[in-house]
């Protein structure tokens, strides 16, 4: 079947707890276009599992609207609830689910001896699951007792009964979680890999940053049950919305001040520092003079000289002193004191200052991305 | 730039009216609908008809009268009631007493020690859960009885005439009835010291604690609440026990509670109202030590320091005492086992009954067994009581693997479903028996005296154990596993067929031998519902019993006993293969 365009619209599910509501996600809505690769990303308890799971029909939201092209799944206002069996949707667990009394054969064929909506003769079950194991490369596996696998080949065979009847819309709910760390980088190029060839509408659930930004076309960030900001890998990165998606998504330095004069979207302008300093930031989005922002610096952005060099043109300079020093063999990775706080700065291996040298800190104006503060 | 604070601030989105409904109209809803009805089918007559009959005077012609509190009355108004309820009580608080001691102590010396001869205590478990009560109390009454080896050996030695010990008294049934459940006892409690965690004690043996120090302050600290959740629950059995209070209790003029009901049907006409009235009073007692029973069992889930580590714990070492521990698990062996088993077979190969004498051996004689293999009725019974067993066993599977599994996953319904298969546990055997009776009675077509009868009793009063090995045995499965296969686009039946009872066919199994032997020995509610052409294995034995046929009642109870260690031990391999995995071996 062709990929199609999912719609979530406004999609709540909070778990009433004695305390009050709890966890569960807030009127969520996103709507993604065929064969996209979409990843909620965020902390655990932010809302992208019961997200996940309310597309997939395990949950029952409480308000909103879910569709996958003209299906609609989902619609508390209308009264629709189609059940998970018949939404027609691939979906890997985090702990992959393979059923122990099934060989791997019959746990790739399951979906096909249960399908409702159309029969398979033998043969085609044959050839289908075949298909399947050799596309994620466990052609020959066939007979093996699902009990007798690595993680690494469950994850394989809960990917394959996942796509084995070419469903038009993939889940993923932390699926290399539970793989040791060299074989997580492993199956995350190969994911990859797969999702292109296939070309399936896939939805990833993840709480590691890294795996989000290397596979996703586009990733939303959730926090505390709300989507706080969709867009591209990169813009997430260097366009920030707010200080918890600059902080969650990769470690950055926040430093506080006051915008000096009003400015258009994506332009630079000055901001005055609680010590009287003052530096130039890119604006991604208008800003009110005299208001209260935070500034987002990414620790690899900043280059450390000594403390005489002067400032580039274009550049913003500060000054402080060498606190922390560690050797992390690709790069140094110091903690250098300016005023009262501490900076991140990650230098070449090469760059070599001794803890208590002083230091300039330098950084590109367009590296310094303002956030609400 | 921030989302709007407007939905958080008006708190959670308010939730449609019909969502308790819809939850009903999920995928589960029918199969839990259809549950809860056979269940409440089930488990609410014999309830109702109780408490109508005790409420009803009976008019000439059988049918229900006016209501009446006469039954209650005349009940309370009886001295009797008062003498009966005190011995009960004596006999169940010291019968626990001694099944706990007994089967405790022996559990943790042969799971927690270095004793010798391990093996015995547990080879000793088995066979006896596989036995009928019936013929442990004929063997025990014989060896400690008039004519036993014991007063036998008494007289000769101290040229008196008269016994040393009456085992018709009170203390003689507390002692049996402790003996006769002290294995189940061991049972479940080595499950519990060999679950607990050991590092708790060797943290206080490394901390320079003696052995019965660490015993004392950790172990049985530890152990508290499991133990005394256990002691509840004997003690409620052992309310409800039947076997010894009519086999030894009745001839000694020894009235119980469930004798008295018993004793009332008996009565021609049978005094049914009084019967009832005098089982809804004991339903209420049992109801109330129920609920306690699972406030102490909850807490002792709490206090459970279950360890998923997969080393075995270090037995203490006893240094010399262990032959002590052995001594023990030996005289276990030869009270349970050893003892029953040659009084049995002697009084099996013996013509009529006399002591064990060499000058006795030239009379023995197979002439027992020929009666046993010669007569075609002795075959009926053994194959009525199988099937009996294992209808009533099936059946119970069935139905609770379905309530089990919608309780577990917290399903529309699920915890009225839990409640109602656990509902029977208020029916002592007794009570159940006289239930199945009176509801048998007035069935429009004819139940009273046929072998469904007695199947459909076993099933109700069964039913909550069946409840508890699938419970338990669903909470094992990884929810997502099931969720897979909903995802990848099975129905809820599709999902219980080819998932979820693959994987909890050990459970089920288990569960299924457990009721399929219990069942096989239960007498208090067959000996109501027997007919003569709906005889079973216990109440036949009752029956040689009262008309003296000791011999033939040996030999065929051991024959009985040795197809029934058969089943008890296949239980018993799978239980321990289900823990070993579950504590990850």
């Amino acid at each position: 079947m062709s990929p199609a365009t999912l719609q979530v619209h406004k999609l709540s599910k909070v778990y009433p707890t004695a305390d009050g509501p709890a966890g569960g996600v807030r009127e969520a809505s996103f709507t993604l276009e065929p064969g996209a690769f979409f990843t909620l990303l965020g902390p655990s308890g932010c809302g992208k599992t019961t997200t996940l799971r309310s597309i997939a029909g395990l949950e029952t939201p409480d308000a909103g609207s879910i569709r996958l092209g003209e299906r609609v799944f989902f619609d508390a206002a209308a009264g629709v609830n189609v059940p998970l069996n018949l939404r027609h949707i691939g979906m890997v667990f985090q702990s992959y689910a393979i059923w122990p009394h099934m060989t791997v054969f019959e746990n790739v064929a399951f979906p096909l001896r249960v399908s409702k909506q159309q029969r398979y003769d033998r043969a085609e079950i044959r050839r289908m699951v075949d298909t399947a194991l050799d596309t994620v490369s466990l052609g020959g596996f066939q007979d093996r007792s699902a009990t007798r696998l690595s993680g690494g080949q469950q994850q394989r065979v809960a990917l394959a009964r996942a796509i084995v009847r070419q469903p038009r819309l993939l889940l993923l709910d932390e699926p290399l979680s539970n793989l040791d760390a060299a074989l997580r980088e492993d199956m995350r190029t190969e994911l990859k890999r797969l999702q292109q060839q296939i070309g399936v509408t896939t939805i990833y659930v993840t709480h590691d940053q890294a795996e989000a930004l290397d596979l996703s076309d586009r990733i939303a960030v959730l926090n505390g049950g709300r989507i706080v900001q969709i867009g591209a890998p990169r813009d997430i990165y260097f366009r920030p919305q707010s200080s918890f998606v600059a902080g969650f998504v990769g470690a950055t330095n926040l430093v506080h001040g006051t915008v000096q004069a009003g400015c258009g979207a994506e332009a630079v302008a000055p901001v005055l520092l609680a010590d009287g300093q003052v530096l130039h930031c890119l604006f991604p989005r208008p800003a009110a003079g005299s208001a209260r922002i935070a500034i987002s610096i990414r620790p690899e952005a900043v280059t450390l000289t000594p403390a005489e060099a002067p400032r580039r043109d274009g550049w913003n300079r500060m000054q402080g002193v060498v606190a922390t020093s560690g050797f992390l063999g690709n790069m140094n990775r110091y903690g250098i004191r300016v005023g009262d706080a501490v900076m991140q700065a990650n230098t070449g291996p090469e760059a070599i200052f001794p803890v208590g040298a002083a230091v300039g800190l330098h950084f590109p104006s367009d590296s310094a991305v303002a956030v609400p503060d | 730039m921030n989302p709007a604070p407007t939905a958080l601030a008006a708190g959670a989105p308010i939730r449609p009216l019909g969502h308790r409904l819809a939850r009903w109209a999920g995928p589960t809803g029918p199969l839990s609908l259809a549950t809860g009805l056979v269940l409440a089918a089930l488990v609410l007559p014999p309830l109702a008809v109780l408490l109508q009959v005790s409420l009803t005077t009976v008019n000439p012609d059988g049918s229900p009268g006016a209501l009446t509190f006469e039954h209650y009355a005349r009940l309370f108004a009886d001295p009797a009631l008062y003498r009966s309820a005190w011995n009960s009580l004596l006999f169940a608080s010291f019968a626990t007493l001694v099944s706990l001691l007994f089967g405790g102590v022996l559990a943790w010396v042969v799971e927690r020690t270095n004793a010798p001869m391990k093996g015995l205590a547990y080879l000793t478990a088995i066979i006896s859960m596989g036995t009928p009560y019936i013929l442990y109390v004929t063997a025990w009454l014989f060896l400690f009885g008039r004519a036993g080896p014991f007063n036998d050996w008494y007289r000769s030695l101290s040229g008196s005439t008269g016994i040393l010990f009456n085992p018709y008294s009170l203390w003689g049934m507390i002692l049996v009835e402790g003996f006769l459940w002290s294995p189940l006892v061991f049972l479940l409690l080595s499950a519990t010291f060999r679950a607990a965690n050991a590092e708790m004690e060797e943290a206080a043996r490394m901390s320079g604690a003696s052995i019965l120090d660490t015993v004392w302050r950790i172990s049985l600290r530890l152990a508290w609440p499991a133990i005394l959740a256990m002691a509840l629950f004997v003690f409620i059995r052992n309310l409800e026990s039947f076997d010894v209070p009519v086999l030894i209790g009745t001839p000694g003029r020894i009235n119980l509670l469930t004798t008295d009901i018993y004793l009332a049907t008996k009565e021609v006409p049978p005094l049914l109202g009084h019967a009832s009235a005098f089982s809804v009073v004991m339903i209420g007692i049992v109801g109330v030590l129920l609920l306690l029973y699972g406030r102490v069992s909850r807490s002792a889930e709490r206090y459970a320091s279950v360890t998923g580590k997969g080393f075995r714990p270090r037995p203490f070492d006893l240094g010399r005492a262990r032959w002590a521990g052995g001594a023990l698990i030996g005289f276990n062996f030869v009270i349970i086992l050893g003892l029953p088993l040659v009084a049995l077979l002697w009084t099996s190969l013996t013509p009529f009954a006399r002591p064990i004498r060499l000058a006795a051996v030239p009379s023995l004689t197979l002439k027992n067994y020929r009666a046993v293999f010669g007569v075609a009725s002795y075959l009926d019974l053994a194959v009525n009581t199988l099937l009996v067993a294992a209808g009533a066993a099936t059946a119970a599977v069935l139905i609770t693997l379905c309530a089990a599994w919608i309780a577990a996953r917290r399903r529309a319904g699920g915890t009225a479903l839990d409640q109602l298969a656990t509902l029977p546990l208020v029916f002592p055997g007794i009570v159940l028996g006289v239930a199945m009776m009176e509801l048998a009675l007035r069935a429009p077509f004819p139940l009273y005296g046929t072998l469904w009868l007695i199947a459909l009793g076993f099933l109700v009063r069964y039913m909550p154990y069946g409840m508890r090995y699938a419970y338990s045995g669903v909470l094992q499965i990884h929810r997502e596993l099931e969720e897979a296969a909903g995802v990848a686009g099975a129905g809820p039946i599709g999902t219980l067929r080819r998932v979820v009872v693959p994987l909890l066919s050990p459970a089920l199994l288990s569960g299924w031998l457990f009721i399929f032997l219990i069942a096989a020995k239960e007498l208090s509610m067959a000996v109501l519902l027997s007919g003569p052409g709906s005889q079973v294995m216990a109440v036949a034995m009752f029956d040689l019993w009262t008309n003296g046929q000791g011999g033939e009642l040996s030999a065929l109870g051991l024959l009985w006993a040795l197809l029934m260690t058969l089943f008890a031990t296949l239980f018993y391999a799978l239980g321990r293969r289900g823990s070993a995995g579950a504590f990850g071996r």
